[in-house]
């Protein structure tokens, strides 16, 4: 009996550090923008930062779903 | 017994499973959405049946290995026959139907390996079952996919409450993660359709392989593609809404931030998995998220009793479906009466189940009662601020008094 430990830690880190990323871009949006609502200095600034990273998050989740749909990643990505 | 029949009441049974697989698995994309208020049950239930429609649609690769190799079939192994495949999609569906009464979260996949394990003993002894297989594919997968994913959900949950940590007074305004989570949702949805859809398409295509009216190697027939699409659609619409509760309040109370966190740890487990070869069970990796974002969150208790009864839930999938399985398959062998005792039987106990559940109705309007709507509830007080109100309450408690006893006066 062998058990594939490679492919299990790969599995976890992948899941980890994809969570991570998504998580931290969402986060910095989400107080980006309320800093850009409630004090008032760098208004601007704060909002373009916010959406960036709401931009960020939106991009990870379309390489989602092109890893979702298998005729998507066969022509984008060639897996 | 006449191969027609018996394959036209596999097809039927099977696409009763995948009916039960949907509203299984409503929860592990809306539980948490549903129990932030991020989107409104009848909505979250919608749009998880569109997704999942879709994504039957839009995959059919896991439908071509959907026995995995558990079952030792071709030329050295065991022939299925489509009597085995009934038995053990009884012995799945009857499992199913169990646990969602119990309101217990639990793979769907596991009781259809266990249903069709239990019938394949029964047909050809304990040698056709493959343990090293088993074992890597169905137990250690169990113990790894809550362990993956409630680490995520519990190391994204600190962080997000982290970044969005602001100085005292300031509105963190976390409510802004309830448009994230409808996002995050709907991919655990997606992926959720281009997996679950296509084992009822598998077992389906392999009884028409077996009973010959297939060419082996080739693919579902678009008819049972589009069934089983809708089959599982219909069933996530019609929402398990018992199990909704369990995930969405009776593990944990779910606040936006880390609801969303639990999403994207399950979406991205889920793909992680589907995708690097070590296949985890979504209704798994989803529960293992709710936990972790709990633990994650200060503030947030766990309720381990029910995270025990899920675990125990877990561990009694697969022999008890496969107990069930055999069980069948024993009758099965009778033949065309024991075709006849094990569906009028199998019906009879689904009935039982359903007349039990009604005796506590489980809906869309009472599924999670306190659902969470304001934004600023979800603002946790600093201990300084906690201290100052109750100091405020307790002066206006005596206060109150005072006047009480002057008025006495």
């Amino acid at each position: 009996m062998s058990i594939d430990w490679g492919a299990f830690l790969i599995v976890a880190i992948t899941t980890w550090i994809s969570a991570l990323l998504i998580v931290c871009a969402y986060s910095f949006g989400v107080r980006l923008l309320a800093v850009a609502r409630d004090e008032h200095r760098h208004e601007q600034l704060n909002r373009a930062g916010a959406f960036a990273s709401f931009g960020v998050c939106g991009l990870i989740v379309l390489f989602g779903i092109v890893l979702i749909v298998p005729v998507l990643s066969r022509n984008i990505l060639g897996i | 017994m006449d191969l027609t029949l018996i394959v036209v009441l596999v097809i039927a049974l099977a696409l009763f499973f995948d009916f039960t697989n949907g509203f299984h698995d409503t929860a592990n994309a809306m539980a948490t959405p549903i129990a932030t208020g991020a989107i409104t049950p009848k909505k979250a239930v919608l749009l998880a049946a569109v997704l999942n429609l879709v994504g039957a649609f839009l995959s059919t690769e896991v439908a071509r290995t959907i026995s995995g190799g558990i079952i030792k079939e071709g030329d050295s192994g065991v022939l299925i026959s489509p009597e085995m495949i009934y038995a053990g999609l009884m012995g799945a569906v009857l499992w199913n139907v169990l646990t969602w009464l119990l309101g217990l979260p639990s793979s769907s996949s596991h009781a259809l390996f266990g249903g069709l394990i239990g019938a394949a003993i029964v047909g050809a002894g304990f040698g056709a079952i493959d343990g090293g297989v088993l074992m890597s594919k169905v137990l250690l997968p169990a113990l790894c996919a809550p362990l993956i994913a409630g680490v995520s959900a519990y190391m994204c949950t600190k962080m997000a409450y982290a970044i969005t940590k602001r100085q005292a007074g300031a509105s963190p305004k976390r409510g802004g993660f309830r448009y994230g989570q409808i996002f995050s949702s709907s991919l655990v949805a997606l992926a959720h359709g281009t997996n679950d859809a296509q084992k009822t398409m598998g077992v389906i295509t392999l009884t028409l392989v077996a009973a010959g009216m297939q060419e082996a190697g080739t693919g579902p027939h678009f008819w049972v593609i589009a069934t089983c699409a809708f089959a599982i659609a219909l069933g996530t619409y019609t929402g398990g809404w018992r199990i909704i509760r369990t995930m969405g309040s009776g593990l944990t109370d779910v606040k936006p931030a880390q609801g969303f966190s639990a999403e994207v740890s399950t979406a991205s487990a889920i793909l992680a998995s589907s995708h690097l070869g070590f296949a985890l069970s979504t209704t798994q990796v989803a529960s293992g998220s709710v936990i972790g974002s709990g633990l994650g969150r200060k503030g947030a208790a766990v309720r381990w009793g029910t995270a025990g009864r899920i675990g125990l839930g877990w561990l009694f999938t697969l022999p008890a479906a496969a107990v069930v399985g055999a069980v069948a398959a024993l009758v099965m062998r009778l033949g065309a009466s024991g075709t006849v005792i094990v569906s009028v039987l199998g019906v009879g106990i689904l009935l039982l189940f359903w007349i039990l559940s009604r005796r506590e109705v489980v809906g869309h309007d009472n599924a999670i009662s306190d659902i969470d709507t304001s934004g600023s509830a979800v603002k946790i007080r600093s201990k300084k601020e906690r201290r100052k109100l109750a100091r405020a309450a307790e002066a206006a408690a005596k206060a109150k008094k005072k006047a009480e006893l002057g008025g006495k006066k």
